[in-house]
């Protein structure tokens, strides 16, 4: 039997993106016509040349994969232990770890610069180095519901208990066994989560801009006061940056062990089936 | 002195005493399953043994070293789970060898061992699989290798044939038992199949709210069953009440019949009740010269079940059935008919709990 096409279902759909679809284009239009009378990538070049640019941006990236490790070593073993030794009370740790999402970015630095500040015993306010490192420790706390959910998740997918008992009666200790056995099965979920972190590290605004550091939020802010063409160029990068990101956590969580990235050029010898 | 030992264990969960002083001698080499419906504290045992549990009190040794208070990576052992765990991550070939290299074994060591290892399960030809390849028949023969790659003195096996259909069952409890026979590990195997225990087993341990009610080999416990509760869950059973004559402890009416047993009534009661069991396959449509007792009674039921046909039947205000083997030829008696069983008195025998 065949089918009658959906037409109103179509219609509503090509609507709601219509919403999302027509503000992109436009961008994209506009950032084209920097040079009067003609379309070209000349706003797009403008920011690559932009010495301002590559600084705030590599110092964000730097940011962002310290923010990455330094979530992943606190939250992996945060995650495992709670499903192993006290599942009971992974409610709790779940719920501590969505806070960030409920204290707004605004509180959380005030109350940084407050406790850090400098008649604190901890005056890391008072240096640069002091307050890179509450730049990042803030990107950590802004990733940890993203990062926690994620690798929380990947450790639903395997049998967390069983695999290291397993490891264990095999002679395996704990910390081996993280290292070969669960750390190698959750890898695609960190590699998600490590994603989220910095496609959300990358652009922030408030806590770099209230720690004064020349991150590329409040890079991208200062150019959308000061330019018009250069704004939407950066937009549209932001937006197939962001999308590069979602197409890699797609492609790592869908691999599956053993399987490789790309077709082997050389056939192997073949594999007998039973 | 036995190789692995089990003295008095006791394991309490908060108020819940799971493990109410088990003890057990295993000898080198021998395989001993652990019977008993969920909840009887077979599985916590067996992860005393494999130190996932530390018992609340109690001892274990194996070859003769205390190994209560150690680490499960310090015992050697080796442990088949019902769930298989194999590392999704590694393919057949690094799971097997995933203990070795832990051991410290060279590569070509390693490689020696794994190529063994594939060889008795008769899986070499897959050792670049990964799991999620391969059955569930076929993981679980890769778990037993990974568990049996690193020589552990003792194998425990977890409910392993639980999660596979009833076909490959049969076949891997076949396997696993030859595997163990040509090795000569000393194994314990926890299943609630009494029929998987029977066939694989030199003893079995039937275990019943946390405690052992009866240890022996596989005909002791079905021929000789020391409880109510083992009489019942090993096999099916005929349980009659009788009573005894006081005067002859030989004789008993049982289902207003009187019986002369070969041996005196032990178990009975002050009133002289006591609880008789008779296996099904003890009674018979047809009369002969051993079996000296016959109940008449009315059919009740007849079910066909393949290779034997069972039938139950009222006897007094007691329900029997048995068994009787299927030919073609074989006319069953038809419900509601009256029927004759015949048995032996000497295939009778006493429950004590």
């Amino acid at each position: 039997m065949k089918k009658t096409f959906p037409l109103a279902a179509v219609l509503i759909a090509l609507f709601a993106a219509s919403f999302f679809i027509v503000p992109l284009v436009a961008t994209f239009y506009f950032s084209l016509k920097m040079t009067r009378g003609e379309l070209g990538f000349a706003a797009y070049a403008s920011v690559f040349n932009s010495a301002d640019f590559l600084t705030t941006i590599s110092y964000s990236t730097v940011a962002s994969l310290i923010a990455i490790a330094v979530g992943a070593v606190i939250i992996v073993p945060t995650a495992y232990w709670v499903r192993l030794k006290v599942p009971h009370l992974r409610p709790v740790v779940e719920f501590i770890s969505l806070l960030p999402l409920i204290v707004p970015p605004v509180v959380l630095v005030f109350g940084y610069i407050r406790l850090f500040g400098s008649n604190s015993y901890l005056p890391l306010t008072t240096t640069t180095a002091g307050t890179d490192v509450l730049l990042v420790l803030g990107y950590v706390v802004l990733s940890m519901p993203y990062m926690f959910r994620a690798v929380d998740n990947g450790m639903a997918a395997i049998d967390i208990a069983t695999l290291t008992e397993a490891a264990e009666s095999l002679g395996a200790s704990r910390l081996r066994t993280i290292a070969f056995v669960i750390f190698p099965n959750v890898r695609a979920a960190i590699i998600a989560g490590a994603f989220l972190t910095f496609s959300i590290s990358l652009g922030e605004f408030v806590l770099a801009s209230l720690l004064n550091r020349p991150a590329f939020g409040p890079y991208l802010v200062q150019l959308g006061q000061d330019r018009a063409y250069e704004p939407a160029a950066l937009a549209i990068m932001s937006f197939a940056f962001t999308w590069g990101c979602m197409a890699l956590m797609q492609l790592f969580a869908t691999r599956k062990p053993g399987q490789r990235w790309l077709p082997r050029l050389m056939t192997p010898a073949k594999r007998t089936t039973p | 002195m036995s190789f692995l030992s089990i003295s008095n264990a006791v394991k309490t969960f908060g108020a819940n005493t799971v493990v109410k002083g088990f003890d057990l001698s295993v000898e080198k080499g021998e395989f001993v399953s652990f019977l008993g419906p969920s909840g009887c504290g077979k599985t916590t045992v067996l992860r005393m043994i494999a130190g996932f549990e530390r018992p609340t009190s109690g001892r274990i040794t194996i070859d003769g070293r205390d190994v209560t208070d150690a680490a499960p990576n310090k015992r050697r052992i080796g442990m088949v789970f019902q769930a298989y765990a194999l590392f999704p991550n590694m393919n057949v070939a690094g799971n097997i060898a995933f203990g070795l290299k832990i051991a410290g074994l060279s590569k070509a060591e390693t490689d020696a061992r794994v190529q063994e290892m594939l060889a008795l399960i008769g899986l070499s030809h897959l050792a670049e699989r990964f799991p999620y390849e391969m059955s569930g028949g076929q993981q679980q023969r890769v778990a037993l290798a990974r568990a049996l790659a690193p020589k552990p003195q003792v194998l425990l096996l977890d409910e392993p044939l639980s999660a596979l259909d009833a076909k490959i069952r049969v076949s891997l409890r076949e396997e696993i038992r030859a595997i163990q026979r040509q090795l000569g590990i000393t194994t314990v195997f926890v299943t609630h199949d009494q029929e998987e225990a029977m066939s694989i087993s030199d003893r079995i341990v039937v275990m019943n709210g946390g405690r052992a009610d009866q240890i022996g080999t596989p005909s002791e416990i079905y021929n000789r069953p020391k409880t109510r509760f083992v009489a019942g869950f090993v096999g099916t059973l005929n349980v009659l009440r009788a009573q005894v004559d006081s005067h002859a402890p030989h004789t008993v009416t049982v289902g207003g019949k009187t019986v002369h047993l070969p041996r005196p009534v032990e178990t009975a009661d002050a009133s002289g009740t006591l609880s008789l069991a008779l296996r099904p396959e003890a009674l018979s449509l047809t009369p002969s010269a051993a079996r000296d007792v016959t109940f008449e009674g009315q059919v009740q039921g007849v079910n066909f079940m393949g290779s034997v046909i069972r039938i139950r039947m009222h006897v007094g205000d007691e329900a029997i059935s048995f068994d009787m083997f299927n030919s073609p030829d074989l006319v069953p008696p038809k419900i509601g008919q009256q029927a004759a069983a015949h048995f032996s008195s000497r295939d009778i025998f006493e429950l004590s709990a």
